[in-house]
């Protein structure tokens, strides 16, 4: 940005403060988790990568992560497919009936995780979803809708309409003409969507301490359960590798962002 | 000839009684008229005139309120636009971004399932009409405005339309590219031979492309004819002032004779041609004459005219081709002149006292509008 005020000495502190909020927890924990030692400590001698190792000798913690990962793609499919027929009809629909639907749509980023967990308990108990894939998968790809819908009407909105009317003119069903002109356009929206949708599923922790048991067992449950019981510095490990799997779908997203405002 | 397009095969298209209201606002009021296969039809009017919507009736995007839209006899008023096999050049072009442009011109092609063979010559086919050829594998915002808006062109005709619509194609290009592309679409619909259907609101566009012209205003038909009709016989003020520029003189009318009349404007007598057949005025009613600034010539001392008026010039201007004087008349107010500057008889300077003459066939009498009323 150029020709705009610069920053001054007030703003650059507080934003330089907030920075370093937000950072701070990773300089820690990235120290802990190369430790040399076997107990929760910063490096003493020399940095060591065993307690990266130790996850991957480890059959719980392997079986955690790929239990999140499987619901993760499986949740973020859901989210995905429903967030963004939810979008497109509301596109299509009147303003007004539209507006209300996509209020609706927001509200499991309203309602606080734990009311929601409560409440799935008590509706899942008696559909037998509880402490089951199915149930979890559902559960994260409900509360990921938001994010489907907000990405998507964000790219919708940017759809120039006289595309779809073209279209028609040249004798496209809507069908084809989603297939061809809106889908392709939209892309990049949904892409975004789904990235979210992936963290959100990836590191959720309220609603699964609620509606799993032994079956489920998550790699956030997972890290729960061991932050509980007995703390050692392959926590912090699998803490890193969390942060960098998710800055690194976040880079991907940023990605997909820059390679659309290139063909605009 | 390119082997994609055949030509010949134009489609003849008729619209009757055809209104549009929009709650309590009509946009479009009870609007008839014919297109013949093969002409070039240009709907003229200012914005607001209902013009587009009645091309997206024509295209199916909007309904009628009342009145048909008939295609070859065949009533088509309800079949949705993208059963109409009907070719057009949107606003602003309306390109698929994120296709080339070969992409793009095979779209209408796709949709039909034609096979890729021979949807490839027939792209190929339409972007050599449109001297393309060279960019097939780019995308639309690698072109300049021109490249895309024939890039449109040859989307609409690619699969052989029964019709061409054109929504303001050339309004978004600069003065001069307009011009050259003006010539090409000309050229096109005679090598093609197809029904065009143009929308505008620039009247030199008209003029310059279409068989006939259909000006409307607040939504009704005004005039329609050919560019030389409209211009030499416009039949109301509004299309008088709307198409070129006009003179308006109002006067009574005190003289009837055949073939001719003569009105008076103060002390100055308009004299005016009225030929056969055409719908005279009584005497003693109040007329308007249109007058065209083109019309109106110097009178050097002892040259004689139909009508004759003195004045002074109260400013001019000096456009290349000629001079464009603004006269001061005691009767007739303001009168606007174009002089040829080429040997123009005068230097002209503020205030020079000059006698001005047109002959009776110079100017037409025209009706007031009836919405101004």
């Amino acid at each position: 940005m150029t020709g705009g005020y610069g920053a001054g000495h007030l703003a650059k502190a507080l934003a330089w403060t907030t920075v370093l909020y937000l950072v701070l927890p990773i300089t820690i924990v990235l120290p802990v988790s190369l430790t040399d030692q076997r107990f929760l400590s910063l490096p003493y001698e020399t940095l060591s990568l065993r307690h990266y190792a130790n996850i991957f000798a480890s059959p719980a913690w392997l079986a955690a992560i790929s239990q999140s990962f499987a619901l993760a793609v499986a949740s973020t499919l859901l989210a995905v497919v429903a967030g963004t027929l939810c979008a497109v009809g509301c596109w299509r629909l009147s303003r007004r009936a539209s507006d209300l639907v996509r209020v609706l749509m927001l509200l499991p980023l309203i309602i606080p995780s734990i009311v929601y967990a409560v409440g799935l308990y008590r509706w899942f108990g008696r559909l037998d979803l509880l402490d089951r894939f199915l149930g979890v998968a559902l559960a994260h790809a409900v509360t990921a809708i938001p994010y489907v819908v907000i990405t998507v009407s964000a790219a919708l909105a940017a759809f120039d309409a006289r595309l779809e009317q073209a279209a028609r003119g040249m004798g496209a069903s809507l069908p084809q003409t989603l297939r061809w002109v809106i889908l392709p356009r939209i892309a990049p929206g949904i892409a975004s969507g789904a990235i979210f949708a992936f963290i959100h599923s990836w590191d959720e922790l309220v609603m699964v301490l609620f509606i799993t048991s032994r079956q489920v067992f998550t790699l956030p449950r997972k890290m729960w359960d061991g932050i509980n019981e007995n703390l050692d510095p392959t926590m912090a490990a699998v803490a890193m590798l969390l942060v960098a799997f998710t800055i690194l779908l976040l880079w991907l997203d940023g990605a997909l962002r820059r390679r659309r405002g290139g063909d605009a | 000839m390119s082997a994609g397009l055949s030509p010949g095969a134009g489609h003849a298209l008729e619209l009757a009684g055809l209104t549009r209201r929009y709650g309590a606002f009509t946009a479009v009021q009870d609007v008839s008229l014919s297109v013949a296969s093969g002409e070039f039809l240009t709907l003229l009017g200012p914005s607001g005139s209902g013009k587009t919507t009645i091309l997206m009736m024509v295209a199916g995007f909007t309904e009628p309120s009342e009145g048909h839209v008939r295609l070859d006899g065949r009533d088509i008023t309800v079949l949705p636009p993208e059963r109409r096999d009907f070719g057009m050049v949107f606003q602003g072009y309306a390109l698929f971004p994120h296709m080339t442009v070969a992409e793009n011109v095979a779209f209408p092609l796709r949709v039909r399932g034609i096979s890729r063979a021979a949807r490839d010559e027939k792209v190929k086919a339409a972007l050599d009409l449109v001297q393309l050829d060279r960019f097939a594998d780019r995308k639309p915002a690698q072109l300049s405005g021109g490249q895309q808006q024939r890039v449109a062109l040859a989307r609409a005709l690619v699969f052989e339309p029964a019709l061409l619509l054109l929504d303001e194609p050339l309004s978004a290009l600069d003065k001069k590219l307009r011009g050259e592309l003006q010539e090409e679409l000309k050229t096109l619909h005679r090598r093609i031979g197809r029904t065009f259907i143009n929308v505008t609101h620039d009247q030199e566009e008209a003029l310059r492309l279409s068989d006939r012209v259909a000006i409307l205003d607040h939504g009704r038909l005004v005039q329609q004819g050919t560019p030389q009709d409209l211009y030499e016989r416009p039949k109301t003020r509004f299309v008088a002032d709307f198409l070129g520029r006009s003179n308006f003189l109002a006067g009574t009318v005190r003289e009837v004779r055949p073939g001719a009349m003569a009105l008076l404007a103060g002390a100055t007598r308009l004299v005016q041609a009225v030929p056969e057949g055409s719908p005279r005025l009584a005497l003693g009613a109040p007329g308007v004459l249109a007058l065209r600034p083109e019309k109106i010539t110097l009178l050097a001392a002892g040259e004689t005219a139909d009508t004759e008026v003195t004045g002074a010039i109260a400013a001019w201007s000096y456009h290349g081709t000629g001079f464009a004087l603004a006269v001061q008349t005691a009767d007739l107010g303001l009168l606007q002149v174009a002089l040829p500057a080429w040997r123009a008889p005068i230097a002209p300077t503020e205030g020079m006292p000059v006698r001005l003459g047109w002959p009776a066939d110079a100017s037409v009498p025209v009706a007031e509008d009836s919405h101004a009323a």
